[in-house]
Order: C-alpha cells, then structure tokens, then sequence
C-alpha cells in the first residue's frame, strides 16, 4: 500500500503512527504537525524521522507560523497546497490524517 | 483600593485553536472595565509564554498573507503597544531551539514596551504575586 499520513499537531499521543507500515509512506506536516520539521526539542529532531518515509510540510503552515521553509530539517521537502494534491493523486493511494 | 494582579499564561501551540490569541484579548481587556471596578481599584494583568506557548511569540507570521487571519503575532504585539507586560520562558525557547532575535518586538507599531525573555523563576514570580492565574 502507498499511505500518505497527514500529521496535523506536534505531541502525538498515540501511537498510531508507530503501528502504521506502507511499502511506500509519506508524512506530511500541516497546521502545528510542522514544528516536527521546523525545531529540534532539546537539541533533538522528532521522533517521526525514525519513520522510513518521505517527509513532506506544507509551506503556508510553516510561513504562518514564521518558519522560514528554507531553513527546516533538510530531509523535509516544503511543499504548497498544489505539490499536496499532486502527492494525493499521483504518489499515493490511501490517505490518513492523525 | 487594591491593584489586582491577573497572570495568563500561554501553553498553547499558536493555530491549532483560538486559545492563545483569547488569552492575549482577554489580558488587553483590561482597559475596558474599568466602568466595573470602585474607584481606586486597578487591575494589571501580565501574560506569559511557557512550554509550547512560546512558539506564539516567533516573529515574521504570515496568517494574514496566506490564511487572512490575523496573526498571533499581531495579539502579542498589541500587547506590548498597550504596556502590558509581556514575558517569553527563556528556558523553554532554549529548549525548542529557537534565537531571542527570532521572538517578535512592537517596536515597529510604536510600542515603548519591550517582550521580557526570562528564566521560568521570574515567570513563576509573576504567577505567585498574582491575584488570578488564567491559563490558556
């Protein structure tokens, strides 16, 4: 199965995300999901990167927050609302939203 | 008469709810009941950013241009143009990685006010001298 999953808040607490397996996965940061990409609590980076997936965040959540998106985690690629209906359409087949 | 002091204090991610930016509205508030209070009395009131509230306080938010929300940005600066005292947890930016100069001034708005980035002590100073602690 191809997952993208939506992470929309920045504490998870539950473990969903953990349980989920795809051949293909990609996360993608929206609305506060994209602190995950933007800042390293205690010096270090989310926990979600432990994750074998593409990482995604939207670049209008990260610039309305005041998150310059050329300065996120370099494995996250920004993208906007267009380059998200692209990944839905074309890249995968079942979407989640945590 | 007694000045009654009110703390609120932001825990809150900016966004995801309203929560943080009612907690700046209700704190600006303050200078509208005054039709409410006996003569003498007074009421200050302090906000606060800690924990995951201090990402409220990033400079350069662009809510409007994209969203057409006002910012969160925009409610902590009013803040600081009315003289309110504002405080920022040094401890808790510390932690989340993020720059004093990333944290938003009124200074472009004309405020004479300036945001106090300090340790969580002088936080809890505020909450302990505090008739009333508002937690958002």
């Amino acid at each position: 199965m191809k997952l993208a999953v939506f992470v929309s808040d920045y504490k998870i607490t539950v473990d969903t995300l953990d349980r989920l397996s795809a051949e293909k996965m990609g996360i993608i940061f929206v609305g506060n999901g994209v602190y995950h990409a933007s800042i390293k609590e205690n010096g270090k980076p989310s926990f979600l990167f432990d994750k074998s997936a593409h990482f995604y965040a939207l670049k209008e959540d990260l610039e309305t927050r005041g998150v310059d998106p050329s300065g996120i985690d370099s494995r996250v690629k920004a993208v906007t609302y267009g380059d998200v209906v692209d990944l839905i359409m074309n890249d995968y087949e079942k979407l989640a939203w945590l | 008469m007694a000045d009654i002091k009110l703390a609120f204090i932001v825990q809150r991610l900016p966004y995801k709810s309203e929560n943080p930016k009612l907690a700046a509205t209700h704190a600006m508030a303050y200078q509208t009941v005054e039709i409410l209070l006996e003569d003498g009395q007074t009421i200050t009131p302090a906000l606060c950013y800690i924990g995951e509230g201090v990402l409220n306080c990033v400079k350069d938010q662009k809510a409007m241009d994209i969203y057409g929300i006002t910012s969160t940005e925009m409610h902590f600066k009013s803040c600081l143009l009315v003289d309110m005292d504002v405080y920022v947890c040094k401890d808790d930016l510390e932690k989340f990685g993020i720059s004093e100069d990333r944290i938003a001034d009124a200074e472009d708005m004309g405020a004479d006010k300036k945001v106090q980035i300090v340790p969580f002590e002088a936080i809890q100073k505020v909450m302990n001298t505090a008739n009333h602690l508002l937690f958002f």
